[in-house]
């Protein structure tokens, strides 16, 4: 029958088409949305960590306020250890029994390996950010642009929007909350942990967002479009001029 | 539970307004979570019209939806197939409905669902370059059914109806108005979307639904070619 045929047929271009759809892009997009589900899990699992941890070892809980330290040192240390190094000589924890403490232990082991493979991924992120588009990344971080390219969706549309809108990538909920409300309209999105812009006074934060903005436009153009690297370059006039 | 107005389409009083049901063409098939009435041996399977344009204008009780058993239809922006899949209910197992949509992530689920129901294909395409998906179209279809959302939506839609719809066919155009212009009012938007729908030769205009309450600013055109 001529729709059966029809109907293979549709599938296997469909099936093909899909296959060679799958570009670095794709890959950029999950790699940067893993690497916020795990801070998300990891945040709310480390909460529950300190929390329940307090209820042995609460002076360590509130000494070391760093959760990646906080989770490594639990692993690896007693809580002998831990009370001599923060000389404390009386501890309000309970002494609870080893299958208490190794249930804690247990949730530690995974909130570490999220952070062992929260790095791995930053990691890899860099590599193939420098593949895919090195001139925003070179400004930018392979962090921070691939964020800028998540918000986008491609590259494609990174390099023709305007620098405006890159600059507020990230900030929608406060630029809706500005036109609603009429409160302060926010000056930056993701760009905003940017090293230039996170040191900077909070005067002159707007000035370099814009400047960066405008920057990482020009580089997604070079990188779209494949021309002379320009990355660096940007980078250092922007360093020169703010940093 | 009693037949709508269509085939293969049945309502059922419900505390507000009306429930509506396809009668299953495929048995033991649950693709969305809806849920399925079992009688006499005969699966119904219940739609939402608030995640479905084209029943959302049955609600509303459009007069003419031209989707009838054994009818062939091009289903253009069908998503994940939530729309098409009750087509394929109406048409039966003598239809045939072929499913295009240019987003890969969703095509991925349209592959998976069409794989369960012999009357649907799926189509990675644009519909935009209708020479991309001629071939699939061995003769012209009794229905085109068209839900993009995109701003030139009514000049697409013409274009598929003129190369693919049969004489006496039905187009079915579903309009958003925010999707052509997010700052006109949806009013202007719809009269401006029905205009550019008069003006077109081969086909004429049969009737039109506004959808809310189902869906906010959109309107169901149905045309019928000349
Ligand atoms: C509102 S959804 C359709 C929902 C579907 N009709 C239903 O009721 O289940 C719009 C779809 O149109 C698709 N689309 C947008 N532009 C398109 C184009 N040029 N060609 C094909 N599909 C397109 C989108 O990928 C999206 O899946």
């Amino acid at each position: 029958m001529e729709w059966q045929r029809l109907r293979e047929k549709a599938f296997t271009t469909t099936k093909e088409a899909l296959a060679a759809s799958v570009n670095d892009n794709h890959l950029i997009i999950q790699a940067v949305a893993s690497m916020e589900d795990l801070d998300r899990t990891s945040n709310t699992l480390i909460k529950r960590l300190r929390e329940w941890y307090s209820l042995y070892g609460p002076e360590f809980s509130h000494a070391v306020t760093d959760n990646e330290a906080f989770t490594r040192r639990v692993l690896e240390k007693s809580k002998q250890e831990q009370l001599q190094e923060l000389q404390c000589k009386q501890s309000m924890g309970a002494d609870l029994q080893e299958q208490d403490v190794q249930e804690m232990l247990a949730l530690a082991g995974m909130i570490r390996a999220m952070h062992e493979e929260r790095a791995r991924l930053e990691r890899y992120l860099e590599t193939i950010m420098q593949r895919h588009c090195p001139n925003i990344t070179a400004i930018a971080g392979p962090t921070i642009a691939a964020r800028l390219l998540q918000e986008a969706g491609s590259l494609r549309q990174l390099a023709i929007i305007q620098a405006s809108t890159i600059q507020m990538y990230g900030a929608e909920k406060a630029l809706f909350r500005h036109l609603k409300t009429g409160a302060k309209p926010p000056k930056h999105g993701h760009i905003i942990n940017h090293p230039l812009i996170a040191k900077a006074q909070a005067k002159d934060k707007g000035k370099i967002a814009r400047a960066l903005a405008d920057k990482l436009s020009i580089a997604a153009k070079v990188d779209y479009f494949k021309g002379d690297p320009i990355g660096d370059e940007l980078r250092k006039a922007l360093e020169e001029r703010f940093g | 539970m009693k037949p709508a107005r269509f085939d293969n389409i049945y309502e059922e009083k419900a505390k507000k307004g009306m429930k509506l049901f396809t009668k299953s063409a495929y048995e033991d098939f649950r693709g969305f979570e809806e849920a399925i009435i079992t009688k006499d041996d005969q699966q119904y399977r219940e739609v939402d019209p608030e995640r479905s344009k084209l029943f959302a204008a049955v609600a509303k009780g459009i007069s003419q939806i031209g989707i009838r058993e054994g009818s062939s239809v091009l289903y253009l922006g069908a998503s994940h197939g939530y729309t098409a899949s009750y087509c394929s209910d109406i048409i039966g197992k003598q239809g045939k409905i072929l499913c295009v949509d240019v987003a890969p992530r969703v095509v991925r689920d349209l592959v998976f669902l069409c794989e369960k129901r012999d009357n649907m294909a799926p189509l990675l395409a644009d519909c935009r370059q209708p020479e991309t998906y001629k071939e699939f179209i061995s003769e012209n279809v009794d229905v085109v059914f068209q839900d993009i959302a995109q701003r030139d939506q009514v000049s697409i839609f013409l274009k598929n109806c003129d190369q693919f719809l049969k004489q006496g066919g039905f187009g079915l155009l579903a309009v958003k108005a925010r999707s052509i212009d997010v700052t006109k009012k949806p009013a202007l938007v719809f009269k401006q979307a029905y205009q550019e729908l008069d003006k077109a030769r081969s086909t004429v205009i049969v009737d039109k639904r506004e959808l809310a309450p189902y869906e906010k600013d959109h309107v169901l055109f149905v045309v019928k070619k000349r």
